[in-house]
């Protein structure tokens, strides 16, 4: 009981705050606006912790908190019940420990925008939604806050609504998911028709009884991964998170780094008795992964934007974790998820530190040598960068390593590629700290004489997750370093189904402790090299990007420019649609209108005719009822209704 | 059966109270004495009791319909506080009036006998003919009220004749009686008086529940009624009028189906044609929601045409959700039109009186886009899940026909239920801030998020049924 108490607790809180910001908005006093916003994620931060250490004095046994039958129609039944159980217990620790930090951290920097209070309730519904999305017990409700999120992203990063250029970025994030939303939608249908059930215990547990390769399941996967796609940013559907950097810096750390992106993740550790069902889903899947994993790596090489660098970033990580997942690797894209969380989210507060000392200036060719004005914001951002690049002992080595690890014992060509995206990840990150924070300032003047440290309120946060970038890879210390993969083994009962259907795909390492540290050796190697190689290009050699207007060698220059992709879209989708829908809509001027016209032309006719007999005096309506009635007594009792059809040989 | 003895009780009092000086203690005292008798209308649930020498039943289905009955006089009288505003009014008869209309609705809801059924029409009818015609100085007040009264007469000479005639060949009121004797094999179309008196008295309540070609006087009669009074009819009535002929043909008659099912799907889709059609129409708020009132009537009878299991709970659902919605907007139009009369000026109940109300009356307008949207059936409203329960029960019979006509119909509704939303929020008009009391208020947003819950979990209601 308290334990289901706990379940409604932990998304109502933000949800309370949503309301009490939302409506309250101009009206809530601003001093009282940042405690009702954070009261909401970190009690609910706390009630997880609860729930936690119930869940492990209880022998991590998962169970379901039923809230009420939600809809119940001829043979669908959904409850809406939360479902807890390991995954869903560490993305709620996620979801709600950074989500604190990272609500706390917006108090400081959006404190002087004008839509202060609406930022913080809309922060407060997006982690409502995210909540639902990971404690949901059904495919239905993973549904509800997979289009919650979305929405709060997208009114998230329209935010500063008066910026036509980033209402745009909203609108392509919006319609980008909405193509993913789709997939995800049609997998569902397609689940339930199969299944009989959208609840994960009831899908799962007929799962198993599958065979390896059933088209069926393909299909569903491969709608499930589509969905996945867009929320994850895969490709083709990656452009929007790139551009969905327009929003306010905290946003893009929680929404579009920590936490929303990595729901596609979530959605296939969840049904991960489905992919493993499914093999081939898992090789595209791997080889979409990879292609965006090098693809946005590369990108990120020559990015100037500081955010934009972190976009492709993050892209690029979110390969690597379906590239986990493909290979099976299930707790590895889950743990890379986790410790993504970490680094990511640190990067990207820490990076919001220092456009707001730069009063809002996001390239990095204008800044340069900030350690000295913003030395928190260095550390943090220096351990950010060291974790993500994988460079041990810091979280980003472990995760990734485990992945990769995985990777080269299913296919050694995707492992070299891997590497080859793990360099180039410790490039462009070195890349990115060296040229801010290293060498002359490059700004202006008067952007020098603002340059200030963060107030407490966003450099705490900084440092809580630095704390956590470092030690997160603790977690699942593998036992070729002396760990016991500790995180493995919490997640096993997970993959129960898995290990059913499959035995072969979870046959445990095949390798020895010398071949993996091996491994370990060469990434962390390569990762540093690179890391020496951006130093001395950016610091010995104290390189500057060139400006936009350069003239670059045609290698350089597609990528600079992303490849083109964001053009080719245009060219080949969005310009086709547009001419379609105009067509249509010209047809649909003349045709549909001409109906609807038709229709309330008769609509009125009839009215006003009806109207007629509604003439106010007695005699009359008396008069219609008695001649009601008599019609009534006539047709019942004195047509013999069966001779009458006989006769009409009917 | 408490409710009844209650009520009437109360309402003796309610009277000798109307002697003190201070007339302030009316309204709560009215308050409390539904309130108090909404609770004790629940000391029977779960039993199934016969009461005064087998004249009424008490079940948990009659039980939910009083509840209904009485929320919604709850409501309606709590927003009455105009009343005492006005000098020459009396409140304290019309309170009275009003309790003791209860009682004759209860009756309707769970007789037994029909007699019962009889003296319950009544006393909820003439209540209503006082009613109608309680705004004295006012013309179209006392022009509706002789309207209804008239009409209203000639339809319980037809009801009544109905009751003789089952009497004549059954040899007994009870319901239980005609149910054995329905069932112990009548031929069709013999005796000729079984179904003629059938016939007879489904016309006189068809006739109080507003159903076409019966309904000629509500448009006059809702217009030209109070506000208040017509929301009281509006809900109250039409309760307690479909609680009864559940009782009568899902109980009684089941037997003949074959007979009135024709008869009721005919009613059904003249009613629904004809009320949607002639809204469109309106230029006056007030008279629309009297078509719409006689439009709910048609979706309420498909249940009835369909009569089987789930018409008890899709009756008791609808009845409800329909009641709230009209109550709350039946509230708004109140104090709009009264802000609007301002000094000398007519009272203005037309759609004109709410443009851009919105703007600054934010409150108000969300109350009525809620009221509305529930009335035209849109989903997260409880009038969806309403209508999306009655549609089943058409359904599970097979009555697909039927369920095309209402489903274009609720369609044709969306015009001039929008016409108000598009009115509060798109048109420009002069609507200045209006003040509302608070408990007027806290009446109207507890029925909208009523509306808004049940429409989120229809089960609340549903399940106990």
């Amino acid at each position: 009981m308290q334990a289901e108490l706990l379940c409604i607790l932990i998304p109502l809180l933000p949800l309370l705050g949503f309301v009490a910001n939302g409506l309250g908005f101009r009206r809530v006093p601003a001093s009282l606006v940042g405690p009702l916003a954070v009261a909401g994620p970190v009690l609910s931060f706390l009630a997880v912790l609860s729930l936690f250490s119930n869940f492990r004095a209880g022998g991590n046994q998962p169970f379901k908190a039923l809230l009420f039958d939600w809809i119940s129609v001829a043979d669908l039944h959904i409850n809406f019940s939360f479902q807890i159980d390991q995954l869903s217990l560490i993305m709620l620790l996620v979801v709600t420990g950074v989500g604190s930090l990272i609500h706390l951290y917006s108090i400081g920097y959006m404190k002087h925008d004008e839509g202060y209070g609406k930022f913080m309730a809309f922060l407060n519904l997006f982690l409502f939604f995210m909540l639902l999305l990971v404690m949901g017990s059904n495919y239905v409700i993973m549904f509800i806050g997979w289009e919650g999120v979305g929405l709060c992203s997208y009114l998230l990063i329209g935010f500063w609504n008066t910026n036509t250029s980033y209402n745009n970025a909203a609108r392509k994030a919006f319609v980008m998911n909405r193509i993913g939303d789709l997939g995800f939608l049609l997998g569902i249908f397609l689940i339930f028709t199969t299944f009989g059930s959208v609840e994960y215990s009831d899908v799962f547990a007929s799962a198993t009884g599958m065979t390896i390769g059933d088209k069926t399941v393909l299909a569903i996967t491969l709608l499930l991964f589509v969905g996945a796609m867009g929320k994850s940013a895969q490709i083709p559907l990656y452009t929007w998170l790139p551009d969905a950097m327009a929003g306010p810096t905290p946003v893009s750390a929680l929404i579009h780094a920590a936490t929303m992106v990595t729901a596609g993740i979530y959605m296939v550790v969840r049904s991960n008795v489905l992919y493993t069902l499914s093999p081939l889903t898992l090789e595209i899947m791997g080889g979409i992964a990879m292609a965006t994993a090098l693809l946005a790596a590369s990108i990120g090489l020559l990015q100037n934007d500081i955010k934009k660098v972190l976009a492709y970033s993050t892209v690029s990580q979110l390969g690597y974790m379906f590239l986990g997942l493909s290979v099976a690797a299930y707790t590895g894209g889950m743990f890379h998820v986790l410790t993504h969380a970490f680094f990511k989210a640190l990067l990207f507060l820490g990076a919001g530190s220092v456009i707001h000392a730069m009063s809002d200036e996001q390239d990095i060719r204008n800044m340069g040598g900030l350690r000295k004005y913003l030395p928190i914001t260095f550390w943090t951002f220096l351990i950010g960068t060291i974790a993500i690049s994988g460079i041990p002992p810091f979280a980003g080595f472990f995760s990734k390593d485990e992945i990769l690890a995985h990777v080269w014992e299913h296919n050694k060509v995707l492992w070299a590629l891997g590497v080859l995206g793990s360099a180039m990840t410790s490039f462009y990150m070195f890349r990115l700290l060296f040229l801010t924070f290293f060498g002359e300032f490059r700004g202006t003047a008067e952007q020098k004489h603002h340059l200030h440290e963060s107030p407490l309120t966003m450099t705490l946060p900084l440092m809580v997750l630095a704390v956590l970038s470092v030690v997160g890879g603790l977690l699942n210390v593998p036992h070729a370093l002396g760990g016991h993969s500790a995180l493995a083994e919490f997640m096993a009962p997970l993959y129960a189904g898995s290990q059913q259907v499959n035995p072969a795909a979870f046959g445990g390492h095949t390798m020895g402790a010398s071949e993996e540290l091996m491994l370990m050796g060469i990434s962390a190697g390569v990762a540093l090299l690179s890391a020496i190689v951006a130093y001395v290009m950016y610091v010995r050699n104290a390189a500057v990007p060139a400006p936009d207007s350069a003239e670059r060698s045609l290698p350089a220059k597609v990528v600079y420019n992303k490849y083109y992709i964001d053009e080719f879209y245009e060219v080949l989708i969005v310009r086709p649609v547009r001419a379609l829908g105009d067509g249509l809509y010209s047809v649909g001027e003349f045709v549909v209108d001409g109906v609807v016209g038709a229709v309330a032309w008769l609509v009125r006719t009839v009215s006003g005719q009806l109207r007629l007999v509604q003439n106010g005096s007695i005699g009359s309506y008396v008069f219609a009822m008695v001649l009601s009635l008599a019609l009534i007594i006539a047709l019942r009792f004195f047509i013999n209704w069966t001779s009458v059809l006989g006769y009409l040989n009917i | 059966m408490l409710p009844i003895i209650l009520l009437s009780v109360f309402g003796i009092a309610l009277l000798f109270l109307g002697f003190a000086k201070s007339k302030a203690i009316l309204l709560p005292a009215t308050l409390l004495f539904i309130a108090i008798a909404f609770g004790a209308s629940f000391v029977d649930w779960g039993k199934n009791y016969m009461y005064f020498n087998d004249m009424l039943l008490s079940t948990n289905l009659s039980i939910a319909f009083t509840a209904i009955v009485l929320l919604s006089a709850f409501m309606v009288v709590s927003l009455s506080s105009s009343f005492l505003e006005d000098e020459s009014a009396q409140p304290a008869e019309y309170y009275a009036i009003m309790l003791f209309s209860l009682v004759g609705a209860i009756m309707m809801i769970s007789f037994e006998n029909l007699i019962m059924l009889f003296v319950g029409v009544e006393i909820l009818s003439v209540a209503m003919y006082v009613l109608t015609g309680s705004d004295k100085r006012n013309l179209r007040s006392n022009e509706a009220a002789l309207k209804y009264f008239l009409m209203g007469s000639f339809a319980t000479g037809i009801m009544l004749f109905g009751l003789a005639l089952l009497y004549g060949t059954s040899g007994s009121f009870v319901l239980s009686d005609l149910r054995s004797y329905v069932n112990g094999g009548v031929a069709y179309g013999s005796p000729l008086l079984l179904y003629m008196g059938l016939l007879l008295l489904l016309v006189g309540i068809l006739f109080k529940v507003s159903a076409a070609p019966f309904h000629f006087w509500t448009p006059d009669v809702y217009e030209g009624a109070p506000t208040l009074f017509t929301a009281f009819m509006s809900t109250v009535v039409k309760t307690a009028g479909f609680a009864a002929l559940l009782r009568l043909l899902s109980f009684s008659f089941t037997g003949i189906y074959s007979f009135w099912g024709v008869i009721l799907m005919a009613v059904t889709v003249i009613t629904l044609v004809v009320s949607n059609f002639t809204a469109v129409y309106q230029s006056s708020f007030k008279r629309m929601m009297a078509y719409s009132s006689i439009s709910h009537a048609g979706y309420l009878l498909i249940a009835l045409t369909a009569v089987g299991q789930q018409s008890k709970q899709a009756l008791v659902f609808y009845s409800l959700a329909y009641s709230v919605a009209t109550i709350a907007a039946f509230g708004v139009l109140l104090v709009v039109s009264r802000h609007q009369s301002g000094e000398g000026k007519p009272t203005d109940e037309s759609y004109d009186a709410f443009n851009g109300l919105a703007r600054q009356n934010p409150l108000l307008g969300f109350i009525m886009t809620v009221a509305m949207l529930s009335l035209a059936g849109i989903p997260l409203t409880a009038g969806f899940w309403g209508k999306f329960m009655v549609f089943t029960t058409a359904a599970n019979r097979g009555i697909f026909w039927l369920l095309v006509v209402a489903v274009l119909m609720s369609a044709v509704s969306i015009y001039y239920y929008f016409r108000v939303i598009i009115a509060m929020y798109l048109r420009d008009g002069q609507t200045t801030a209006i003040r509302v009391a608070p408990f007027y208020r806290y009446v109207l947003i507890a029925a909208t998020i009523l509306t808004i819950v049940l429409g989120i979990l229809p089960n609340l209601v549903r399940s106990l049924v």
